[in-house]
C-alpha cells in the first residue's frame, strides 16, 4: 500500500469509536486544560495519562494527541477574552487578541485565534506526513557515533536557548544525565550509585520523575500568591457575545496566505528543535510577523495578523514536535517527552525504526492528528460558553485533584509504591529548581536521551576504541561542531541582551550567561 | 565570602556537593571486563561535568555579588509581595501525609482524607455550604478515580494494609 493509501485507511481506523471516544475525550480535557490559566498542556497531559494505562498504544497515543491539539488551541480562549495566556505557548495571542476583545470584538479575537491554529496545525500536519518518513530513513543510516553526537547536540541547544543563563541550563541537563545513571549500568547491569537502597536498583522511572518535575513546578507558583493578592479563581466573562461570521473570520485568515505559511514554518521549525515548544514559537512567528508587516505600529491594538501568526506557529509546533518523536526518538517538548514515556511503557521505543516496525501505530499517530484538528474546532465550538465556565474553578479545588491524578500515574505504571515516592523527591527537587531559576527543558531531555547517549557512546567505543571518530566521522564530527557553535552563539546572544539591558535602563547587566 | 552568595550560588553549592558525594560513590565500582570503558566511566564524565558547571555558577554568583553590593546603596530593592511560602510548605506536609498514609489507609480513606484535607488549608471554608462543598468535592474525586480506574480501566490502585480497601 502507498503512503496516502495507509494514512486513508488509518483515519478510517481512529474514526472507530474506539479510538474516536478517546481522542475526543483528549481534545476536550486539552482545549480545558489549555484555558485554565496555570494548567499547561504538559500538566493536562500528565493528569492524562494514567487513563491511558487500561487503553491500548494507539488509544492512548490518540487521547494525548488530542491533549496536545486541544490544549495548543485552547490556550487562545482565556489569552483572547480575559488576557491571560492559558498556555505559555498563547502568550503572544494576547497581545492582539486581548485588545480585539476590549474593543468589543471578542467573538472575532477568539475565532480567528480557533481558525488560525486549526490552519497552521492542517499546514504542518503536511511536513508531519511528508518529513518524517524521509527524516527516519536517514537516521537509519546514522552509526553510534552519529546518534550519540545527535543527542549531545539536541541536549546542548536546549541547554543554550533555554531558559536566561546558559550556564544553568547546561547544570540541567547535566542533572538529568545524573539521574539516569543510578541504577544497573547498560552493558553488565553493575549497580551504580544506588546507595543500597533497593527501590534505586532498576533506576529512577522516567515517568515518575517527569511528573513529579512538572507537578509543584508548576502549581506551586500559583499556591504562593494565595493570600498574597493573587487570585484563586478567574472570573468569566459572562456577558461577552462570541458569536460572529466564521466565514468572514476564515477569510481573514485566508487572505494572508503568506503570514500563515510563514507562521507556520517557524512553528514547524521550531517544533522541530528539542524541547524548545510552542513558548517560543508563538512569540517568534509574532516578532517576525511584526518585521515583514507594512503596519507594524498597529500590532498590539488588536489586529487579526497577530493572532493568525501566534496561533498558527503554535499548533504548527505540534507537527514539528511529532516529526522529531518519530524519527529521531527526541521529544521535541515535554509532552511529546510524555508520550515517549507512554510508549515505553507498551514496549514501543520511538525512534528511525519506529514507523517500519509499528506502521499501525505511526499512521495512527498521522491519522489522529488530522482529526484531531476539525475535533479541536468542533469541541471550542460547541462548548465555547461551558468553558468559560469550566476555567472559573478555584485553584483550591483543582490542585488537589491534579495531584491525586499524579499520584495515580506514578503508582499505575508498576504498582508499586516505590514510583511514588520517586513522585515526591521530584516534587521537591522541580519545585527547588524553579526557586533556584534552573530550567526544567533541559534536565527532562537529559533523563529521556540519558540512557541513550550512554549506550551510543559504549557501542561506538566497543566497535572501536578510537576517540576521535566522534569528531572524523562528517555527521558526527558536524553534530558536535554545531553543539559547539550553539553554546558558543547561546553564550553570544545572552552577553548581548544584557548589554542591550544595561544600556536601555542603566541597569546592571545579567552577570550570569 | 558566603553570605554574599544569591540562590544562583547556594543552587551551585548544593549541585557541587551532591557531585562530588556521587563522584566518590563511584569509587567502589568493578573495572571494565568485556568493552574498553567500564560501568563507572560514563557517571564520572558526567559527574565531573556536573560539578565543572557547580564550580562555575558559584564563580559567577561571587563576581555579580560585588556588582550587587557596589549597587544595593544606590538602588534600594523594591518592595514586592512576599510569596505565602508558608501555605507551600503546608501544601508539601498535606502531600506528604497523603503518599506516607495510601500503603496504610489504601486509595479510597487516603484520598479522601487528602482532597478534603488540601481544600481546607489551600482556601479555609467560612462557611456550612463551603464545608459542604469540600466535603463533596474529596467524596466525589474518590469515587469517580475508583470507578474510572479500577473498575473501568482495570489501573489498580494503592490497598490500604490497615483497613483492607
Amino acid at each position: 500500500m502507498s503512503h496516502y493509501e495507509l494514512l486513508l485507511v488509518h483515519i478510517g481506523t481512529v474514526l472507530h469509536l474506539q479510538y474516536l471516544v478517546p481522542l475526543v475525550a483528549g481534545t476536550i480535557a486539552g482545549v480545558i486544560g489549555g484555558a485554565l490559566p496555570g494548567v499547561t498542556i504538559t500538566m493536562t497531559v500528565i493528569m492524562v495519562l494514567p487513563f491511558t494505562f487500561g487503553l491500548d498504544p494507539l488509544q492512548g497515543l490518540a487521547a494525548m494527541i488530542g491533549v496536545y491539539v486541544g490544549g495548543s488551541a485552547g490556550g487562545s480562549i482565556t489569552a483572547s477574552l480575559i488576557g491571560i495566556p492559558g498556555t505559555p505557548s498563547a502568550v503572544a495571542t494576547t497581545f492582539d487578541g486581548f485588545p480585539m476583545t476590549r474593543n468589543g470584538e471578542p467573538g472575532r479575537a477568539v475565532w480567528v485565534g480557533v481558525f488560525a491554529a486549526f490552519l497552521g496545525g492542517a499546514l504542518g500536519g503536511i511536513f508531519l506526513i511528508e518529513l518524517t518518513t524521509p527524516l527516519a530513513s536517514l537516521a537509519l543510516k546514522f552509526g553510534p557515533w552519529e546518534f550519540f553526537s545527535l543527542f549531545v547536540f539536541a541536549l546542548s541547544m536546549v541547554a543554550g536557548l533555554v531558559g536566561k543563563s546558559v550556564t544553568k541550563g547546561l547544570l540541567s541537563g547535566a542533572i538529568g544525565l545524573v539521574i539516569t545513571v543510578v541504577g544497573p549500568d547498560p552493558i553488565l547491569g553493575t549497580q551504580r550509585l544506588t546507595m543500597g537502597l533497593n527501590f534505586l536498583e532498576g533506576g529512577f522511572p522516567f515517568l515518575p520523575v517527569l511528573i513529579g518535575l512538572f507537578a509543584f513546578a508548576q502549581l506551586m507558583p500559583d499556591v504562593e500568591q494565595i493570600g498574597r493578592g493573587g487570585t484563586t479563581d478567574i472570573r468569566a466573562p459572562k456577558a461577552m457575545k462570541l458569536k460572529v461570521s466564521l466565514r468572514q473570520v476564515l477569510w481573514e485568515i485566508l487572505s494572508r496566505p503568506f503570514l500563515l505559511v510563514w507562521s507556520t514554518l517557524v512553528g514547524v521549525l521550531i517544533g522541530v528543535l528539542p524541547a524548545i515548544g510552542g513558548s517560543a514559537a508563538n512569540i517568534m512567528a509574532y516578532d517576525q510577523a511584526k518585521k515583514f508587516s507594512r503596519r507594524p505600529e498597529k500590532f498590539g491594538t488588536g489586529i487579526p495578523e497577530g493572532i493568525i501568526a501566534s496561533e498558527s506557529s503554535n499548533n504548527a509546533n505540534v507537527a514539528g514536535s511529532l516529526i522529531m518523536i518519530m524519527a529521531f526518538g527526541i521529544p521535541g517538548d515535554a509532552v511529546t517527552a510524555v508520550m515517549m514515556g507512554a510508549l515505553t511503557i507498551h514496549g514501543i521505543q520511538p525512534g528511525p525504526l519506529f514507523i517500519s516496525q509499528h506502521p499501525k501505530i505511526a499512521y495512527g499517530i498521522f491519522a489522529s492528528y488530522l482529526i484531531a484538528l476539525p475535533l479541536m474546532v468542533l469541541v471550542i465550538w460547541i462548548g465555547s460558553r461551558a468553558w468559560l465556565h469550566v476555567i472559573t474553578m478555584p485553584k483550591s479545588i483543582m490542585i488537589p485533584i491534579v495531584l491525586v491524578l499524579c499520584v495515580i500515574g506514578a503508582y499505575a505504571l508498576g504498582n508499586s509504591m516505590n514510583d511514588v515516592y520517586v513522585l515526591l523527591l521530584f516534587c521537591a527537587i522541580g519545585y527547588a529548581m524553579v526557586k533556584a531559576r534552573i530550567p526544567l527543558a533541559p534536565l527532562i531531555l537529559g533523563v529521556v536521551l540519558g540512557d541513550q547517549i550512554e549506550s551510543n557512546m559504549i557501542r561506538a567505543v566497543a566497535s572501536d576504541p578510537d576517540p576521535w571518530l566522534f569528531l572524523t566521522r562528517p555527521i558526527s564530527g558536524g553534530l558536535i561542531a554545531a553543539s559547539v557553535l550553539s553554546v558558543l552563539f547561546a553564550l553570544w546572544q545572552h552577553r548581548r541582551e544584557g548589554q542591550r539591558l544595561a544600556e536601555a535602563d542603566g541597569d546592571e547587566p545579567d552577570t550570569d550567561f | 565570602m558566603w553570605r554574599a552568595l544569591s540562590r544562583d550560588g547556594v543552587a551551585g553549592l548544593v549541585c557541587l556537593a551532591v557531585s562530588l558525594w556521587l563522584l566518590l560513590l563511584t569509587r567502589g565500582l568493578p573495572p571494565a571486563i568485556m568493552v574498553p570503558i567500564g560501568p563507572a566511566f560514563y557517571p564520572r564524565l558526567v559527574l565531573s561535568f556536573m560539578a565543572l558547571l557547580s564550580v562555575i555558577l558559584i564563580g559567577l554568583d561571587l563576581a555579580a555579588a560585588r556588582r550587587r553590593a557596589a549597587t544595593a546603596v544606590a538602588a534600594p530593592p523594591a518592595a514586592e509581595t512576599r510569596p505565602n511560602y508558608p501555605l507551600v510548605l503546608a501544601t508539601f506536609i498535606v502531600f506528604g501525609l497523603y503518599v506516607a498514609a495510601l500503603p496504610a489507609l489504601g486509595f479510597r480513606i487516603a484520598t479522601f482524607l487528602f482532597v478534603g484535607a488540601l481544600q481546607v488549608t489551600l482556601d479555609r471554608p467560612r462557611s456550612w455550604q463551603r464545608w459542604l462543598l469540600v466535603v463533596s468535592v474529596a467524596a466525589a474525586v474518590t469515587v469517580i478515580c475508583q470507578l474510572t480506574f479500577e473498575d473501568y480501566l482495570s489501573v489498580l490502585l494503592p490497598r490500604g494494609r490497615w483497613s483492607g480497601l
